[in-house]
């Protein structure tokens, strides 16, 4: 009954204002990728002190919240996940937006954030001190399990293409490889430049991976965006209850997944998403859907991710250790408030811990109608505005982003080049959600496999150390599972590939190309190999995948020596994928030496789109970001908006159209530089002008 | 002679501070080369409303994170030289970096103004861990080379110079497990991941009772643990662990340098903020611009010495 007297005090109308207002702005920078919970959090912080220690919490809980659930519109909307937590969402999230059921796919995102969200906050408010031993109970080899348990994802998502999978996944690890080793100081693969000692950003990677090739293909085609439903169906409430419920199983669970993996510091929201996207996808009764758009893939990331806020604040509460980076900025606004963090304080200090979770359980369920509200406008405005307002502003929002991560034109740079590779490897095969998982995934796997080697050979015990720990085999055993299911099922898949190949064709039919969901539906599972063999093999030779193989060996070549002179603790990563690299890419040059050669028919894309305008976007956007040192971030992002205006113009536009636009520009430009530059305090590089 | 320079080094100084008599007189960024959330930015929240009250004027804390810091350093001198640009600043990562390999900036570039605060190694291992004293891991340690492990916040770090030294010192051979920072090396050691770790005093607060500390790297006994006795009480002479202070663009002209320097030990001698720093751990120490020179370059003696030995002493 305490507890009641702690919601009586979280349901202060000050609090409540808090709450929404927190969930709200969290909810617009999250949805901008590049901007991060972890920066509105940090910048709030100041003035939380002048606050109740509670209510400030509950501020900042709620933005933080807010910024989780805010990252799935940009992952539904334009492809690009607004958070490293939603980068599971865009694989069936934006598949469902092209064929017109965006405002469906945003209300499911916000159901299944709004029960995730709540689920954590109840494990918070009931379970924690219990849960921060599982925190505790994780160690290297749990870690490094379970990021390989994620890379198995890579085979599910690259079915019928799994060497191209395999090959992404490597490419990202070893990308993930770049930079000043935790483990052994060692500097890779830097090329003897300053731009890589910080290796390659995960956030700048999502963005160009995922956005750039979106921008690239927008402009060559007039077809709009996303596909405009028939008829104004709204935010299409009740059939999205109706989906959630029948998912119960997949929300509850993926909640679950989501508040344990947000128990374990380092692990996050995105390992969260990622890992109830593949459990969903493996207990689902039509894995083939996903990735092509279904709900329940949808469902399990966001209810996983939001999940992860209430398990975060447990380690964070309990026992001082943050559970995420936003954690860690509260904790520190905690420490300086002069609150003492650990088991004592749910006793000593109930009145404010059990305040801030209601609070934040509070802010979740607002999220719902406040939610409903943005996405709903988000996705209209998203859906209507012309693509020569479009093309321009999300081109600025991925400079921008990818800038204010670490307020450094690096990290724009390596986003664009990372977002033009990613568009030719997607043109050859190379889906970009394979690499992405390598990136997120490879210095977890990495750490976690170097520091379980070193303690299991200091204590002269290493089978013991990786094979010998129960979670660790569960772990493995659920990852062999996955592996192995499709193997083990080949009857129902066989069956499931027939529904699924009616379902591509309609999905083809409404116009999808250069999406996650982009796989091959005739090919068939790699896993039974001899079937699977011929049907490789029928398939036309690929010229481009041999030359990327060729090239691949060069680079892994390249790399291996590169390893010789690293610690042994800084190369053993890197040179067993080296290794895998040039095997597959091997494999790969084999199988399509043994092809056909390719026929006439196949000379690629006989549509009707144009590689001027691609290229001519690739452009304007590298000579933007050259010039932004000199004459400042604002007018180059001004000339760079008109400029790309013109190369996503397909019609006649009156002046009065343009001139509209170009105020309209204006006010993009000028309101994000606003956020960044006086609300979020990012340092802009100035130039000669502004 | 010196007398005399000091003599007119102080009526030089008079005289050039009255032209920037009126310093400060707009919001200063004050930028951490860290992530929020860190040691670094939480001492900066510390100080920044004693800074705005003795300054009159705001100042805004911006991250500029990336390549342990060497990011943001490497553009410090780059930034305006008018006082209004200050960027948090680091040892032994502005010593240890460049001289382990190129990273864009050299450690006599910077412009360094004030040490304010140390967070002293300290060696610590699980609540219920057997080792009630440091003598009793050292002599384990002894019997059982190699067998201890210790984690700490990644390679050639503070802490990973910590270990080195207690090796060395103390004729040992323990293990040392390298993680991705300060939170994950605390974990390992809560959860009896590693045999015990060196982390920074100031998480020995945060982690309340789930570890036990066994000696603090530091000239005297660290405020917030008063029973934990300084490595240099049992007999090993280590001191170490990370200086954390404030540096500038090198075209910031003098007198606001000095101003700086003085804003900063004027806040350090503020009893108020006193406390709240060593209740959270920190030490404070007052190395001011006329002494910072000195200090870093006997500093950066004393790393080489260490850096030779992990052999990452390459430039």
């Amino acid at each position: 009954m305490e507890l009641l007297g702690y919601l009586v005090n979280a349901l202060t109308p000050l609090n409540i204002l808090m709450a929404l207002g927190g969930v709200i702005l969290g909810t617009v920078i999250g949805a901008l990728p590049g901007l991060s919970a972890t920066m509105a959090v940090a910048v709030l912080v100041p003035f939380t002190f002048t606050m109740d220690p509670a209510t400030g919490l509950i501020a900042l809980g709620a933005i933080y919240t807010g910024a989780i659930y805010g990252g799935a519109f940009a992952a539904i909307l334009v492809n690009t996940p607004g958070t490293p937590s939603a980068i599971a969402t865009t694989f069936d999230g934006f598949p469902m937006a092209k064929r017109g059921d965006g405002s469906l796919a945003v209300t499911l995102a916000t159901l299944a954030s709004v029960v995730g969200g709540l689920v954590g906050g109840v494990f918070l408010l009931l379970l924690s001190p219990p849960l921060a031993k599982v925190a505790l109970a994780f160690g290297p080899p749990e870690y490094f399990w379970l990021a390989i348990f994620g890379l198995t994802l890579i085979s599910a998502l690259s079915v019928g293409n799994t060497i191209k999978g395999l090959l992404g996944g490597c490419i990202g690890l070893m990308l993930a490889m770049v930079g000043v080793a935790v483990v052994g100081g060692d500097i890779r693969f830097t090329m003897g430049t300053h731009m890589l000692l910080g290796g390659f950003d995960i956030v700048s990677a999502l963005i160009g991976l995922y956005c750039i090739p979106v921008l690239i293909d927008l402009v060559a085609t007039p077809d709009p965006h996303l596909k405009v439903e028939q008829g104004n169906r709204g935010i299409r409430l009740r059939e999205a209850f109706g989906i959630a419920w029948e998912s119960k199983f997949n929300v509850l669970r993926s909640s679950i997944i989501g508040t344990v993996i947000g128990v374990l510091p380092g692990a996050g929201g995105s390992i969260a998403g990622l890992v109830s996207y593949s459990e969903a996808r493996r207990s689902s009764k039509k894995p083939e859907t996903f990735g092509n758009g279904a709900p329940d893939g949808i469902i399990a990331t966001e209810s996983a991710n939001n999940a992860t806020v209430g398990g975060g604040f447990i380690p964070t509460l309990v026992l001082g250790i943050p559970g995420t980076p936003p954690d860690a900025v509260i904790l520190g606004a905690l420490l300086v408030q002069g609150i003492k963090i650990g088991p004592t304080l749910f006793s000593q200090q109930g009145d404010i811990v059990y305040t801030f979770i209601f609070g934040l359980l509070i802010a979740t369920a607002l999220m719902l109608p406040a939610g409903l509200l943005i996405g709903r406008y988000a996705y209209k405005s998203i859906a209507s505005i012309p693509k020569t307002l479009l093309v321009p502003t999300i081109a600025f929002l991925t400079v921008v982003g990818s800038f204010a991560i670490h307020s450094n034109l690096h990290d724009v740079q390596m986003m664009l080049a990372l977002g033009v590779i990613g568009w030719l490897l997607n043109r050859c095969g190379f889906a970009p959600s394979p690499i992405v998982l390598g990136l997120v995934l490879g210095q977890i796997a990495e750490q976690g496999f170097v520091q379980s080697y070193l303690i299991g050979n200091a204590t002269h015990n290493l089978a013991g150390m990786f094979f010998g720990r129960p979670i660790s085999l569960a772990i493995v055993a659920l990852a062999a599972f996955t592996l192995l299911y499709p193997l083990v099922f080949s009857k129902r898949k066989e069956n499931a590939k027939k529904r699924a190949l009616d379902a591509a064709r309609s999905y083809a039919d409404s116009q999808g190309s250069t999406t996650v969901g982009d796989v091959e539906p005739v090919a068939k599972s790699g896993f039974a190999p001899l079937a699977g063999l011929k049907k490789q093999l029928a398939k036309p030779r690929d010229h481009a995948g041999m030359f990327l193989s060729v090239l691949l060996i060069g680079v892994a070549v390249w790399a291996f020596a590169e390893t010789s002179a690293m610690t042994p603790m800084g190369s053993v990563f890197p040179s067993t994928i080296s290794v895998a690299i040039i095997v597959m890419s091997l494999m790969l040059l084999g199988l399509n030496i043994l092809r056909k050669p390719a026929g006439p028919e196949q000379g690629g894309d006989a549509d009707n789109s144009s590689n001027a305008r691609r290229v001519a976007l690739v452009i304007a956007m590298v000579v933007w970001v050259a010039v932004i040192p000199m004459v400042g971030f604002g007018i180059a992002a001004i000339l760079a908006f008109l400029i790309l205006g013109r190369v996503a113009c397909y019609e006649h536009m009156s002046a009065k159209r343009i001139l509209g636009e170009a105020v309209g520009g204006l006010v993009i430009v000028g309101g994000l530089y606003l956020l960044m530059a006086e609300v979020l305090l990012i340092r802009m590089p100035t130039g000669a002008l502004f | 002679m010196r007398k005399l320079a000091i003599a007119a080094a102080m009526a030089a100084t008079l005289v050039s501070t009255q032209a920037f008599a009126e310093y400060p007189e707009k919001t200063i960024n004050y930028i951490i080369p860290f992530n929020a959330g860190g040691e670094s930015d939480v001492s900066a929240r510390f100080q920044q409303p004693y800074l705005e009250e003795l300054a009159g004027q705001s100042f805004v804390i911006q991250y500029m994170a990336g390549a342990g810091g060497a990011q943001a350093w490497s553009q410090l001198n780059g930034m305006e030289g008018d006082g209004y640009t200050i960027m948090g600043i680091n040892l032994p990562h502005t010593i240890l970096q460049p001289m382990e390999k190129d990273v864009g900036y050299e450690t006599k570039d910077l412009t360094y103004i004030n040490f304010f605060h140390y967070t002293p190694n300290a060696l610590f291992v699980p609540k219920d861990s057997e080792f009630q004293s440091l003598g009793e891991l050292v002599e384990y340690a002894k019997a059982n080379p190699g067998l201890v492990t210790l984690s700490g916040s990644g390679s050639n770090s503070a802490n990973h110079l910590g270990q080195v030294q207690f090796d060395e010192l103390a004729g040992i051979t323990t293990t040392y497990v390298p993680f991705s920072g300060t939170g994950p090396a605390v974990t390992a050691i809560l959860g009896s991941q590693t045999t015990g770790g060196f982390n920074y005093v100031t998480s020995g607060v945060n982690n309340g009772d789930g570890m036990r500390m066994l000696a603090v790297a530091s000239e005297q006994r660290v405020k917030a643990f008063p029973d934990v006795p300084t490595f240099k009480e049992l007999g090993y002479n280590i001191v170490g662990g990370a200086f954390r202070g404030v540096a500038v663009p090198s075209s910031t002209p003098e007198p606001i340098r000095e101003k700086i320097s003085q804003l900063i030990t004027d806040v350090n001698n503020n009893p108020e903020f006193q406390k709240k720093m060593e209740d959270a751990g920190f030490v404070l120490t007052d190395i001011s611009y006329d002494f910072i020179n000195d200090f870093v370059a006997a500093k950066s003696e004393e790393y080489r010495e260490i850096a030779e030995k992990l052999g990452i002493a390459n430039r």
